[in-house]
């Protein structure tokens, strides 16, 4: 047994649970919270696959991909976030 | 004899697995969140024992750092709106009707069967290779960087960077266009205490951010990093309101946004001619070009990464206008 | 600094967004000439395209696996072409359609971001770099989507938001899946591999992902809502151009990573079959124009599907041109439709299509354009859907594939139908007694959805040369 393959696994893991979560969660910050964990999944899957068995190197490509994947998730939410905050605040108003 | 280490690993995997559940089936918003946070801490954690400490720095400052923080003033809004600040537990704040369980249950053996396909599908692969090892390891020595995460961050998949730092600004745009005119929730009452901490720790992050950046081209660390550590100096600006963003700062800080992408595309068109295609920085100046886009770059990410934290766009609420929104 | 065609074809809208973005007061001059120029720089690659066959350009001088190379060839250039063109006179029907200020200062920006990422979409040979494109192309299109700011906008904006932030999830793990099984992600390296178990896993995820931002049905639950509450250019850019992007990438990937069963090539036709008949009923129920519009759209993307799978799976080195002559011509068709579909609105104050025919005001020159458009969607000899529909057709009854053809007449019974609610709006039958008001029948905004409606029409008498243009390089051909 090896790192990679635990990891892998639980990658996978994570992103399933994100993936049921984000087809079941109606709470609409719940739901942001559940593709989270699906990016998380995918990052696990590409650094895994970036390993290589000490004491060679990792590979860093996939490694500078992780980090833009990063990025890119970090923008999504904060646009989801966005939309979130402006649409309960009209909603609010409106029970008013 | 079994690798102590190897325990650890399944310690941490199981750990990672039981947290990311958790994160979903909390009852309390604030505590998902919460264990969202340590989720992705420990995931840093996991990703350094596999020699990516690159990532784990990422992940920790941006994807559980900055994202947390976005996350928290979020539900901070949303029991405002809803009058349920004084609440203590911080339920669904959308209005739901309950899922039947047996949807739930469907939803979960469908991603099972799809996580049982990628499981198979994964330990059919062949784990530690092949990848760009070698192509990289070749390329190096022309990259002007001595870190390999710089080098395909910057040199050999720049467009990838920069397409990326472009997805930034269009989220700032986009976040501006749809937070303006929306009124703000008061700030939680920070005490004076917390004032002091801000102002005591801000030059030490500052310090942090910059020694990253610096680094970054030759050990881990680099312009995202530190990025997003300085982007930590103005959120604690904007907690703390020892900065309050002003409409008149507005212009400023339009160009701030676009600085590192302009600079980043400026720089790959102005290498090109003489039989050099776009992004080919010429090999002796590619240390300084790379240095200089990365400076840049990390300046744009941390204020773009405060604003995306402040959310709307500072303009001057007329009265009317902030009595609406309020 | 000499730089070539296909760099300016991505940069020009790169530094035209952060130009609009700087300078909001002179947004609307910075967009309109990028747009402008992008158009240029299409035309300058199409040039090159004609002579040399295929394009290519290692960015930073690192080829591909290393390096991210981008590549003009038939397809992509139809692409970009259709995008600018269709986006240039989407730009000049927003002059007019945007009052607001700030919807101006945020349009041009967001709008300028949306041309790069689809142009890089067209341009890109690395998945990873198609992953990127599509967060691009998909931050920018939420933008659009929600610039009304209306709650209804915000609703839409948001489930859209989910599904594209899932689809781009799902295509990201489908690429780890790549790396992990070939350690390199460009499109000469899918061409290469050996089909394995593992790939189709892979090519599973990515096709899936792309199938959401694509919006076929079954997973077509966010576009009607989001496309209908748009503003009106905002619209036709979503439903012409942007739901195209995913699209391409799933031809090309289909391409180079071939499906590795028959059976998924017929249950991809099925699934637009559904889209086709479910788009079509709905459509026919739709109590809003721009919300039939929309519908339309469902059907439409699903028509595409269904000249992809016309002849099963050896029929997929001929099919995905049948595909993207129905792209092109939805992409003309339907962002004229829309823009027509807002200058009515804009007229009547309403879009219910019950009332249509109530109003003293007749905006004949928009109601003339909307049925010029639906001529293309219906798919009326001489128009470009015509061709597409026609190619559809001929393919599949070549392979003996009669099923699609029945599908497919159906689905064009039914868009008859459902366009006829509207027309019968357009013709007034006097139920108003009033004098048909001050207003002319025409204005100065009519111009360019008007030209794209024609467009629509007469592209179809050009189908010839733009078939040979799809092949040029190779397009789906061997070379990646």
């Amino acid at each position: 047994m090896t790192p990679d393959l635990i990891y892998g696994l639980t990658g996978i893991a994570v992103f399933a649970i994100g993936l049921t979560g984000a087809l079941c969660a109606q709470d609409r910050l719940r739901r942001v919270l559940a593709l989270k964990l699906c990016s998380l999944g995918a990052g696990f899957l590409l650094v895994v696959a970036a390993w290589r068995e000490p004491p060679a190197a990792p590979d860093p490509v996939p490694h500078a991909l992780v980090i833009t994947g990063i990025v890119v998730m970090i923008s999504a939410t904060a646009v989801a976030l966005a939309l979130i905050r402006r649409l309960q605040s009209l909603e609010a108003e409106d029970d008013d | 004899m079994t690798d102590p280490f190897l325990i650890l690993d399944l310690l941490l995997a199981g750990a990672v697995i039981a947290l990311a559940i958790a994160t979903l089936t909390a009852r309390d918003l604030f505590a998902a969140i919460v264990l969202f946070i340590v989720l992705g801490l420990l995931s840093a954690l996991a990703w350094v024992r596999l020699s990516a400490p690159d990532v784990a720095l990422a992940e920790a400052a941006i994807g559980t750092g900055v994202t947390g923080a976005l996350l928290l003033k979020t539900l901070h809004h949303l029991r405002y709106v809803a009058g349920t600040l004084g609440e203590q537990a911080a339920h669904g704040v959308t209005p739901v009707t309950p899922v039947p369980m047996s949807v739930i249950w469907a939803n979960a053996a469908f991603c099972g069967l799809i996580t049982l396909g990628l499981a198979i599908a994964f330990l059919d692969a062949p784990l530690g290779g092949p990848g760009f090892d070698a192509l990289v390891a070749d390329a190096m020595p022309a990259s002007g960087v001595d870190h390999g995460v710089t080098a395909v961050l910057l040199n050999f998949r720049s467009y990838d960077t920069l397409m990326e730092v472009v997805v930034l600004l269009a989220a700032v745009i986009a976040v501006w266009q749809i937070e303006r005119g929306l009124s703000e929730a008061p700030a939680p009452d920070l005490s004076v205490i917390w004032q002091g901490f801000a102002r005591l720790t801000l030059p030490a992050i500052v310090v942090v951010g910059t020694y990253l950046l610096w680094k970054g081209s030759e050990a881990p660390g680099g312009a995202f990093q530190g990025g997003a550590v300085l982007a930590a100096v103005g959120i604690l600006l904007l907690l703390s309101r020892l900065y309050v963003p002003h409409p008149s700062h507005r212009a400023l800080a339009r160009w701030g946004f676009v600085l590192g992408t302009g600079v980043f595309a400026g720089v790959a068109l102005l290498v090109t001619g003489g039989g050099r295609v776009t992004f080919e920085y010429p090999p002796e100046h590619a240390k300084t070009l790379i240095l200089l886009i990365e400076g840049l770059v990390t300046v744009s990410i941390a204020v773009t990464l405060a604003a995306l934290f402040h959310g709307r766009e500072p303009v001057a609420l007329r009265a009317k206008e902030a009595g609406h929104d309020a | 600094m000499t730089i070539d065609a296909m760099t300016l074809t991505l940069f020009l809208p790169l530094f035209g967004a952060m130009a609009a973005f700087v300078l909001p007061r002179a947004a609307t001059g910075i967009g309109l000439v990028t747009v402008l120029a992008t158009c240029g720089a299409v035309w300058l690659l199409a040039l090159e395209v004609l002579k040399a066959g295929a394009v290519i350009t290692p960015l930073g001088g690192w080829e591909a696996p290393l390096g991210i190379a981008l590549r003009a060839d038939g397809l992509s250039l139809a692409m970009l072409a259709m995008t600018s063109g269709v986006g240039l006179l989407v730009s000049l029907g927003a002059l007019n359609a945007l009052r607001d200020l700030r919807q101006r200062q945020y349009f041009w920006p967001l709008w300028l971001l949306l041309l790069t990422g689809m142009n890089g979409v067209y341009l890109g040979t690395d998945i990873f770099n198609l992953y990127v494109m599509i967060e691009v192309i998909a931050l920018a299109a939420v933008g659009l989507t929600v610039l009304s700011g209306t709650k209804e906008a915000l609703r839409a904006g948001l489930e859209y938001m989910y599904a594209s932030i899932l689809g781009a999830l799902l295509f990201l793990m489908g690429v780890g899946f790549v790396y992990l099984h070939l350690g390199r992600l460009d499109f000469a390296g899918l061409l290469e591999a050996e089909p394995s178990g593992a790939l189709s896993a892979a090519l599973a995820l990515m096709l899936v992902g792309l199938l959401l931002k694509t919006a076929l049905f079954p997973l077509h639950f966010w576009l009607p809502a989001a496309h209908a509450n748009a503003t009106a250019p905002a619209s036709a850019l979503l439903s012409g151009l942007v739901v195209k992007a995913a699209l391409y990438i799933f031809l090309r990937l289909t391409t180079y990573m071939p499906l590795p069963d028959e059976i998924l090539v017929t249950l991809i036709g099925a699934l637009g079959a559904g889209a086709v008949l479910w788009g079509g009923v709905q459509a026919l129920r739709a109590e809003r124009l721009k919300l039939l519009v929309a519908w339309s759209t469902v059907v439409q993307i699903g028509l595409i599907f269904i000249a992809f799978a016309r002849a099963g799976q050896v029929g997929l080195t001929e099919s995905w041109k049948a595909a993207a002559l129905l792209i092109l011509a939805h992409g003309v068709a339907k962002a004229a439709m829309f823009l027509a579909a807002g200058r009515i609105k804009d007229e009547l104050g309403h879009d219910i299509i019950r009332d249509l025919d109530k109003s003293n005001i007749r905006p004949t020159l928009a109601q003339f354009t909307f049925a010029l458009a639906a001529i293309s969607i219906i798919g009326l000899p001489p128009s470009l859907g015509f061709i597409g529909k026609w190619t559809l057709m001929e393919g599949a009854m070549a392979a003996g594939y009669w099923h699609w053809v029945v599908v497919t007449m159906i689905g064009t019974l039914l868009s008859v139908a459902y366009f006829s609610r509207v027309f019968a709006g357009f013709l007034r039958f006097d139920r108003v007694r009033a004098p048909v008001g001050e207003h002319q029948g025409w204005a100065l905004a009519d111009v360019a959805p008007l030209t794209l409606a024609i467009a629509s029409i007469s592209l179809g008498l050009m189908a010839a040369p733009i078939l040979s243009f799809l092949e040029l390089g190779y397009a789906l051909g061997v070379m990646p």
